[in-house]
């Protein structure tokens, strides 16, 4: 079969390059003096950061050869894999300990989130399973409990870590995937308030997130306590005013904000670029978003669809809730800026959805052009937009 | 290909997926439409709010505490002063076992070791363990050898001379910020400018980025140097002491002016604190009621209208007045003496205290001369001191016969004590009141002089005859027939009035049973060199100025004259009364630093006879520490410039009268002191 050259949307591929850019940049910039006082190599993170993003370029590349719809055959490979690693992390002696949660798994050489990997895994199972099942999604016994009966398992894996950002984002997946699919939105309203109590169950019941909830409530209470992350970020970046103080000039990161360069990376754009800044990271998202969802539309199948959706999903999800945390007006979570925070696992995943995005877009164009001149169709196997079963 | 396959029973998105996908991407947008919105809200309106939290971190911190400056006496003996003492504290994100090293840190340090651990957990970065510890705490905690303890120089106040003039002085809190006293009033200058340098801290405290040279001097505190004699005015609170105590009254005050310059030589008060250790004294210790508290001065007045009657010709020495055999009805009230007169002179009036004929004085006087008199003499205003809370006292117009009568004796009206001593050192100084002062100099740590305070000329009162002549009749007073012959000494002319006033009732808003009696004086009568007042508020034993008050007059003139080298009225006999002190067996601090003093004023008197003085030699000091000297050998530093001392006029060793000025320049700048 000899496949045309897919032409991938140039917009969303640079928007994602940008951020990715952006990102090394930023990551340099936070955690240049901690790294030269605790490390003595001021360049530490950054090279890290940029491994990662020379494997996530590759993942990417191979996501986008390969196609994103070779995924539906990889749903539950992937779907088993995020499992055991999230069993194994729990093991003493494979997961490492920071910070009292076992997020970590060490593998020699380098270590990996497995909620990273498993988020992604949710959204590509998610995307089979909601296609294959199609009308069969309106019912509750085919659509919803089996979904449900997996994400609780993947939730409660996640909760023992304990990783309360994952979890949230797993459910939100898999709640904004089902009412794409065009569940009942009553059973959706229905989950969720019954989720709410055991949510409040699981707040109360740790004295961290409850800690972090008043440090939310009000950060200046408990300045220097529970509240002093959030304190700091809110300085660092009302200290940004317009047009910040200056790329590398933020003074916040002097260890005065712990994860100046991963969960909080945002407060020093905040601080250093200002609301300028601010405004170029936000278009950043609103391209991805925007492009994403148009491939997503444009997708010649309901899997496509899906997967396109989830992803965007999972990349506005995290990136809203990471500035939201930043900002005070959520509480903190513990979810990276997606393509700009330093870390490997989350990097390399999001890299390899952005693949498949741009694997979608690229068929989407193709399935457009497809659309207007159907005699041009070089793909007789795949379904046409007009073939709808009736 | 088995996905291709599989995706053949997939479907294409229908028109209302496609709805709901775009229904979930118009939520996206507006959701980082709002967080753009949460930034433009934080980096725009807030903008200035959060950068102040932000900078307060990082800039503030910065600031180097000033030392705060020394309060000296007027020889340059040092009444406060400040130390560096160490105080800990602890990163306890480095501690490995926060809970061990409380429990061990509260052990050595005599601490709760709970409340400590409490305080590690909250903290981040940054707790306090103990503030000013001392040297042997220090070492105890460098023993344990825990990791990420840090030490911290923190200026202590320190008052050498404890009790010692307290009240004028005053003190600070815990946070070194003045609370009473000149330590509150010159709070500005004592404390310095702490200087902001330009850099930055980070979270761990280290200076980061700092521009330019350290400059440790210029940030310090200014030092102040009193008119206080810290000899007299230990001299001046035994007396006052002794005096309370043995009338059982419930406060005193004690003023000695010198009434040529209206120089402070010291003030006391009774009951006092030590400001050292502030908390075992009740609220009353603190009051400095010399200079705060406006009292109805009783007949120490009498000497003022008869001045100013004398003064405007109203009377002369030889008029006199009926003193209507100890009873005088004025309207419906009646003036009484003590003692029933006939007729009297001015003289006689004062001698025995009439208060009939005070009032047929101030009668002639009439209304308005009267109040003038008094404002003249400096009542019904504050001198401006510099103190904190000083009086003003009342003088109201005398609209009634009766309070013309009793305003001529000192009842309804009101005055502090220091109003009154520079009343009578207006007398004293042949009718030029002067303006009474406590701080001669405020000296930055550079030695550059920011205040050089004079001895200032308010106005004069009355002409040199008058005051002249009414010091002759203040004379009497403590002669035979006298109110005050408990004052009279036999090598020194004494001039004086007693005053015994009754207590105003706040309550019944009537006169009571309860008295202040005071004795004020000037010595040597021909030619002053103090005016002494003493208050007993509240005697028990007996009620009269001429009683309780005039001994402890006696008791300061006497240790007075000597240390201040005035020469005797009269030659005496070599029968000279020993010393008080030896007979006094307890020896506190400061009983033993004052007798040191004491000591070491009788060897400078030795070397230099007849108020004669050698320079001594200052080259190459600070001028601080030029101005100490100076100070010490009753000189008169006078600086110019800045830095070290590169000449001095007149030459060291040269021998000039006391009280010389010497001229001392100063140059270049001081060498950074490596800290």
């Amino acid at each position: 079969m000899s496949e045309r050259r897919p032409s991938y949307d140039p917009l969303l591929l640079t928007a994602v390059l940008g951020l990715v850019g952006f990102g090394l940049v930023m990551v340099y910039s936070a955690s240049a003096i901690t790294a030269q006082d605790k490390l003595g190599d001021s360049f530490f993170f950054l090279k890290r950061q940029a491994v990662a993003a020379g494997l996530g370029l590759f993942g990417m590349a191979v996501a986008m050869k390969l196609g994103y719809r070779r995924m539906a055959r990889l749903a539950y490979p992937l779907l088993v894999l995020a499992i055991i690693m999230l069993v194994a992390v729990l093991i003493p002696g494979l997961g490492t300990t920071v910070g009292g949660a076992k997020r970590w798994l060490r593998v020699p050489g380098v270590s990996i989130q497995p909620a990273e990997i498993a988020k992604v895994a949710w959204v590509i199972y998610l995307a089979y399973s909601l296609a294959k099942k199609r009308e069969k999604v309106k019912s509750f016994s085919i659509g919803f409990v089996p979904h449900l009966g997996l994400a609780g398992v993947l939730v409660a894996l996640c909760m023992l870590e304990p990783d309360f950002g994952s979890s949230v984002s797993l459910l939100f997946l898999m709640f904004v995937m089902l009412f794409a699919a065009g569940a009942r939105l009553s059973y959706i309203v229905g989950m969720v308030l019954a989720a709410i109590p055991f949510a409040y169950i699981a707040i109360a019941s740790s004295p961290y997130r409850m800690k972090r909830i008043t440090a939310f409530l009000d950060p200046w209470a408990n300045r220097q306590g529970s509240g002093y992350q959030v304190a700091e970020s809110l300085m660092s970046i009302g200290s940004g005013g317009l047009s910040g103080l200056g790329l590398g000039d933020g003074r916040q990161k002097l260890f005065f904000l712990p994860e100046a360069h991963t969960d909080f990376i945002f407060a020093i754009i905040g601080e250093e670029l200002g609301l300028l800044g601010v405004l170029f990271l936000i278009g950043l998202y609103a391209i991805v978003i925007w492009r994403g969802l148009r491939a997503a539309l444009n997708a010649s199948e309901a899997f496509g669809t899906y997967l396109g959706l989830g992803i965007v999903s999972l990349i506005s999800f995290q990136a809203v809730t990471n500035m939201a945390v930043a900002m005070g007006v959520v509480p903190t979570k513990g979810l990276t800026l997606p393509f700009i925070s330093y870390g490997g696992s989350s990097l390399i995943m999001l890299m390899g959805s952005a693949g498949l995005l741009l694997s979608i877009s690229a068929t989407a164009e193709t399935g457009a052009r497809r659309k207007a001149k159907p005699s041009r169709t070089d793909r007789p196997a795949m379904p046409s937009g007009a073939m709808e079963p009736a | 290909m088995r996905d291709l396959k599989n995706m053949q029973t997939t479907e294409a998105p229908t028109k209302w997926m496609r709805f709901r996908v775009s229904l979930l991407g118009v939520v996206f947008f507006v959701l980082l439409l709002g967080v753009f919105g949460r930034a433009w809200n934080l980096q725009v309106n807030q903008k200035v709010r959060l950068k102040g939290f932000a900078e307060d971190q990082y800039v503030r911190a910065m600031e180097t505490p000033a030392k705060r400056g020394e309060i000296v006496d007027r020889r340059g003996v040092k009444l406060a002063s400040s130390v560096d003492v160490d105080s800990v504290w602890v990163d306890p994100s480095m501690l490995p076992d926060t809970r061990d090293a409380a429990k061990k840190l509260g052990k050595v340090l005599g601490l709760d070791w709970k409340e400590l651990y409490e305080r590690f957990e909250k903290a981040r970065r940054f707790a306090w363990i103990k503030r000013q510890v001392s040297d042997g705490e220090a070492a105890r905690v460098k023993a344990l050898g825990l990791p990420g303890i840090g030490y911290a120089k923190e200026p202590r106040r320190f008052y050498p001379q404890r009790e010692l003039a307290a009240h004028v002085i005053g003190l600070v809190g815990t946070d070194s910020h003045g609370l009473d006293g000149l330590e509150l009033s010159f709070e500005q200058e004592l404390t310095g400018e702490s200087v902001r340098r330009e850099g930055f801290r980070d979270a761990k405290g280290r200076k980061l980025f700092t521009n330019g040279v350290e400059d440790t001097q210029s940030s310090n505190g200014a030092s102040l140097t009193l008119t206080i004699d810290s000899t007299l005015q230990y001299a001046t609170e035994r007396a006052l002491e002794k005096a309370v105590v043995d009338a059982k009254a419930t406060a005193g005050m004690a003023v000695v002016l010198d009434p040529r310059t209206g120089e402070i030589l010291s003030l006391a008060n009774w009951p006092r604190f030590n400001p050292n250790s502030p908390k075992g004294s009740d609220g009353e210790a603190f009051r400095d009621r010399a200079v705060t508290d406006a009292f109805e001065p009783g007949s120490t007045f009498k000497a003022f209208v008869i001045a100013s009657a004398l003064e405007q010709k109203f009377i002369t020495e030889s008029t006199e007045f009926d003193c209507e055999k100890g009873r005088w009805a004025v309207g419906r009230h009646v003036v009484h003496d003590t003692h029933p007169h006939g007729l009297l002179t001015p003289r006689g009036i004062l001698q025995v205290s009439s208060n009939i004929g005070a009032a047929k004085v101030a009668q002639k006087l009439g209304r308005e001369k009267l109040v003038e008199t008094y404002r003249n003499f400096g009542f019904g205003e504050r001198f401006g001191l510099g103190l904190p809370g000083e009086g003003r006292g009342q003088i109201p117009f005398p609209k009634a016969d009766i309070a013309l009568a009793t305003q001529s004796f000192g009842q309804g009206i009101s005055a502090t004590a220091l109003q009154i001593a520079a009343g009578y050192a207006a007398l004293a100084n042949d009718g030029v009141l002067m303006k009474p002062y406590l701080v001669s100099k405020v000296i930055d740590a550079d030695g550059l002089v920011l205040i050089d305070n004079k001895p200032t000329q308010i106005r004069r009162v009355v002409s040199a005859k008058t005051a002249k002549a009414v010091v002759a009749m203040l004379e009497t007073v403590v002669e035979t027939g006298g109110t005050a012959t408990k004052a009279r000494m036999d090598e020194y002319r004494v001039a004086g009035k007693t005053g015994t006033a009754q207590k105003v009732d706040p309550i019944a808003r009537g006169y009571s049973d309860k008295r202040i009696a005071s004795f004020v004086g000037m010595v040597p009568a021909e030619d002053p060199r103090a005016v002494i007042l003493i208050v007993i508020d509240e005697p028990k034993t007996d009620v009269y100025g001429g009683l309780v008050a005039a001994p402890a007059f006696k008791e300061i003139a006497l240790q007075m004259m000597p240390h201040v080298g005035a020469p005797k009225s009269r030659e005496m006999p070599m029968v000279a009364e020993k010393p008080e002190k030896s007979s006094k067996p307890e020896k506190s601090a400061v009983t033993a630093g004052i007798e040191k003093l004491e000591q070491m004023d009788t060897v400078t008197e030795d070397v230099a006879a007849e108020g004669a003085v050698r320079v001594p030699d200052v080259k190459g000091l600070a001028g601080r520490a030029a101005v100490a000297q100076l100070l010490t050998a009753a000189l008169e530093p006078h600086l110019a410039g800045s830095g070290r001392v590169v000449s001095q006029k007149p030459a060291a060793g040269s021998l000039v009268e006391k009280g010389t000025r010497i001229t001392v320049e100063l140059a270049g700048q001081l060498p950074a002191s490596p800290r």
